[in-house]
């Protein structure tokens, strides 16, 4: 049948996704109820952030300033030695230079009193303070014991913080004083306490308040809170339009257009990045007024030193937040496409959004600095790289921040581009778009057998286990050879357990126990040889590549785990550290990650897309499960590696293998080296304990290279058996 | 117009077992003729019509619309098709006129084309008087029209209705039945799927009875019903036969 003379115009990928875009924008601005919570959010919340700071820096200052602004200071003297006191006391006020009169009392009044009345002076205000001087302390102070003084104060009239601390301050004068004529009745120069005399230049005076240093905190502050408001403009629209789509049933009438997945995914990318945009305007227009309405409440208290109000600090964020709302509604998209419900896809999103909160969050944490391949990481990157926008405008290198500022785009770009592309996989995967309702039952009952674990139930025991991981610091005992067993039987023995006797699943295909390859001695013996080559090779390429990309140095917590791991492999048999650090973690993270969770997330119908994916995301739960971000770039690669091991020879056998000499290769390294323990003490690899901290040579990173590549034509084959 | 060969869909179930939603079926729809394809739940209808309408990879066989094969070129076969089921939802928030106008404009039709077109289906459709009000607030038969004028708005030459009466009165089902048999006039090739088999008895030139994933029995309604019986009686006899 003829097409009714209809013109088909030009037809391309961007007409397409703009006119999925376009209706998106349509149904989500009719939306006013979520429009106004999107939009209104930002108008309140920095308000409120912004007078409690504000309010609480400006009592700061003020304290600070009433503190320091010098007083008079009247002390009553009573005691057989008040007399001399107060002339030794006059004697030094008098010889004291003015510049050496730091943080001293406007003038200081010193008056002799009877002990019997000296109560009721200080309880009517004629004295600030009461010293009572005892017979003796004039001679005990040239003398070498310690004299005790009690100085006084009324409960009825305290005296104010400003006279305690400026007496305080003359005191320690008198006191220094006493020092230096002891030292020069002992005939000993006066330089005698004066070893090193050093002057910093360019010092904070002490006693001035770091305004500009506790508003640079505050800015690190206000960025993790527009990183988590960017990322709620992304929150509903994103559930609305897939997941709200499959719960009004309108998503197959879009799916049966002429357009690939792909062009809708950019479509409905291209509406609710509009709108997480236009959060992210939002936000910045309000930290932008109630910034200047916190100056002017701060009045003239050192405004002139923040660095918040730069227009190219300003400017940054708004680049790199553009990166960080790209991404954001990217993964919005891409974790609501497997929701089939709007309340699904919050109950999923939800998560996501802490995740992301706790991300921007660790962007605070000391020593995090925007250098190296750091702004790179996604929330983390953003955070630091516009608060180091606005360091850098205030000390003048703002082209410092040029790098980091393009690291960070292009990787906004790659992982949008990822996610999106993922997001068009899931849209079409049949399991994901017919799946049928969950069966409504007792809160208590248990699911009915199944072949494989759900997608949601694939992400469960991973994240009781960090959960678990949590409570359990509280009562984790220090020593190694009971908290590393505990910690495995915690956080990954435990959750596994609870969700296996909760889901019943055929333990064979969940697990993937079988041998790799046909299952006779040659694939099975290809299948963990290339195992145990991968593992070889991922440790040492991923401890070289820890030690090009991991800055200045590290984290407490990575540096005091290399220690405590080192100090259990030097104290204690070789067997039972190798039981400890090796072959626990191997067995127990294999059935989880590669076992449970990737058979989980792979599904029963594999297409190469969603295979991948599984691989990732249960890569990144394994790397987020080792807490330290030190150490995640090399274990989310040791996932990936392992959980493709498991996908191609479809045994997890191979991968228990490469674990186990991934970590065993630190006790090998000890074992085979010269490496002294207290040079590995100091800071091993990346907090990989064994791994000299100076680097590792070239011949060993191509070794590791050749291991890798053997390895993989070791999987490869044996996967041909099969 | 519509061919359907040895068509096969597979799923595997969540106890891993595999499930034959679809079992060698064919069958062809031609152009200005209406196919009534019946079946109780879980024959199978919805799977196969997912399968025409491209949302459905199959396991094994073809189907084809207008030429055009799902898997080779299923943007092909949506360019030449209409779907509507009960299922298929309108957006709340819009309204008829940008429904119509945005799946025009997704269809590749232009500005000028789609304008003429949205206001020839909301007259034919009788939704002019409530083409700017948001779907949110229409009834369940004018809903059911806009997801009609919805899947029309390209002018396809076929068109694929998974029960799309389920949700309708008895007024709203005949209106809308009637509108069926107007574009059969007019030269579209329908596949219908219902399981009210009274509602399309007179209205199908032929019909495809599936049980269990496999063909019954097919043929025109004087073919399969015996003399003095109805539709269902025939309808109950291909089924107790199990397989055709």
């Amino acid at each position: 049948m003829a097409q009714d003379g209809h013109r088909v115009t030009g037809w391309s990928r961007w007409q397409a996704a703009g006119w999925v875009a376009r209706r998106e924008l349509l149904e989500f601005v009719r939306d006013r109820r979520t429009l106004v919570i999107t939009l209104l959010l930002p108008m309140i919340s920095y308000p409120i952030l912004a007078l409690s700071t504000t309010l609480g820096l400006r009592t700061g200052v003020m304290e600070a300033e009433a503190r320091l602004a010098p007083t008079k200071v009247t002390v009553a003297v009573s005691g057989p030695d008040a007399q001399g006191f107060i002339a030794r006391m006059r004697g030094m006020i008098d010889a004291t230079e003015p510049a050496d009169r730091k943080e001293w009392p406007a003038e200081a009044v010193f008056e002799e009193i009877n002990a019997a009345v000296a109560q009721e002076v200080i309880d009517s205000g004629a004295a600030d303070l009461w010293l009572h001087a005892e017979r003796g302390m004039l001679a005990g102070l040239d003398s070498d014991r310690t004299v005790s003084v009690t100085v006084q104060s009324s409960t009825m009239r305290p005296p104010t913080n400003a006279v305690r601390g400026q007496f305080l301050a003359l005191m320690e004068s008198f006191i220094e004083d006493a020092r230096r004529r002891r030292i020069e009745n002992a005939g000993l120069p006066g330089t005698v306490l004066d070893p090193l005399a050093l002057r910093l230049t360019g010092d904070q005076p002490r006693g001035e308040l770091p305004v500009g240093e506790i508003m640079n905190t505050v800015a690190g502050g206000v960025l993790v809170l527009l990183a988590v408001l960017t990322m709620t403009g992304a929150f509903y629209p994103a559930i609305d339009a897939i997941a709200g789509e499959k719960e009004r049933g309108t998503i197959e009438t879009l799916l049966i257009a002429p357009c690939s997945a792909h062009e809708i995914v950019l479509g409905k990318f291209l509406a609710v990045f509009v709108i997480t945009l236009a959060t992210l305007a939002a936000n910045v227009t309000s930290i932008t007024a109630t910034t200047a309405v916190s100056l002017r409440l701060l009045a003239g208290n050192a405004p002139q030193s923040l660095a918040l109000t730069t227009a190219s600090g300003i400017a940054i964020t708004l680049i790199v937040f553009i990166g960080l709302a790209a991404v954001g509604a990217a993964l919005c998209l891409a974790v609501t496409t497997a929701a089939k419900s709007g309340k699904e896809a919050q109950n999923t999103l939800t998560p996501v959004i802490l995740l992301v909160s706790a991300l921007a969050g660790a962007a605070l944490l000391p020593g995090m600095q925007a250098n190296r391949l750091l702004p790179a990481a996604p929330f983390v990157g953003h955070v630091l790289v516009s608060h180091a926008a606005f360091t850098a405008a205030e000390s003048e290198e703002a082209t410092s921040i040029a790098w980091p500022l393009f690291l960070s785009l292009g990787s906004s770009v790659a992982i949008t581009w990822l996610l999106l592309r993922v997001t068009a996989v899931m849209l079409t995967d049949e399991d994901i778009l017919f799946r049928g309702q969950d069966s409504a039952g007792p809160a208590l009952a248990r699911p009915s057998r199944r072949a494989l674990p759900t997608l949601m139930q694939g992400a469960i025991p991973p994240i009781m286990g960090l959960a678990a991981l949590w409570y359990a610091q509280a009562f984790m005992p220090k020593d190694l050879l009971v908290a590393i067993p505990a910690q495995q039987a915690a956080t990954v023995l435990l959750p596994l357990v609870v969700l296996l006797w909760w889901q019943r699943v055929d333990l064979r295909q969940t697990f993937s126990l079988r041998w790799p390859g046909c299952g006779d001695g040659l694939s099975a013996g290809m299948g963990l040889a290339g195992g145990a080559l991968l593992g070889a090779g991922v440790f040492v390429i991923g401890a070289a590549a820890l030690l090009a990309l991991r800055g200045d140095g590290l984290s407490p917590e990575a540096k005091g785990l290399s220690e405590r791991l080192v100090g259990l492999i030097l104290s204690q048999p070789w067997w039972l550290s190798w039981l400890l650090i090796a072959v626990l973690p191997a067995v127990c993270e294999e059935l989880l990650f590669r076992g449970w969770t990737l058979a989980a997330f792979a599904g029963r119908q594999r297409t190469a897309g969603r295979v991948a994916l599984a691989v990732l995301a249960q890569a990144f739960l394994f790397a987020v499960a080792h807490v330290l971000p030190e150490r995640m770039p090399q274990t989310f690669a040791l996932g990936a590696v392992l959980g493709w091991v498991t996908i191609t020879t479809g045994s997890l056998l191979p991968a228990i293998v490469g674990h186990l000499v991934h970590n065993s290769m630190p006790l090998v390294v000890l074992f085979a080296s010269d490496c002294p323990p207290d040079m590995v003490l100091d800071g091993g690899g990346g907090g990989l304990p064994g791994i000299d901290a100076a680097g590792i040579p070239t011949g060993a990173v191509l070794a590791a290279a050749a291991s890798v590549i053997a390895g993989a034509v070791l999987i490869q084959a044996a996967a041909r058996l099969r | 117009m519509i061919e359907v060969v040895d068509l096969v869909k597979d799923y595997r179930a969540g106890d891993g077992s595999v499930v034959h939603a679809v079992d060698h079926i064919s069958f062809t729809v031609a152009a200005g003729e209406t196919v009534g394809l019946l079946g109780a739940n879980g024959a199978g209808k919805t799977t196969t019509l997912r399968v025409l309408a491209t949302l459905l990879k199959p396991t094994s066989g073809t189907a084809r619309v207008a030429g055009y094969d799902v898997v080779a070129d299923p943007v092909g076969v949506r360019r030449h098709l209409g779907y509507v089921s009960a299922t298929t939802g309108v957006a709340d928030r819009l309204t008829p006129r940008e429904i119509f106008t945005s799946f025009g404009r997704l269809h590749g039709l232009d500005r000028e084309a789609t304008a003429t077109r949205v206001e020839r289906l909301l007259a034919g459709l009788d939704l002019t008087s409530c083409a700017d009000r948001p779907a949110g607030r229409l009834s369940s038969g004018q809903r059911q029209r806009v997801s009609l004028g919805r899947a029309l708005v390209h002018n396809p030459p076929a068109l694929v209705l998974d029960e799309p009466t389920n949700a309708l009165d008895v007024l709203g089902a005949r209106d809308l039945l009637s509108m069926l048999g107007q574009l059969r006039g007019e030269g579209h090739a329908i596949l219908i799927s219902t399981h009210r088999l009274h509602e399309i008895e007179h209205r199908c030139d032929r019909f495809v009875i599936v049980h269990m994933g496999r063909i019954v029995a097919t043929g025109t309604r004087d073919e399969l019903v015996a003399d003095g019986a109805g539709l269902e009686d025939a309808f109950f006899v291909a089924v107790s036969r199990r397989v055709f």
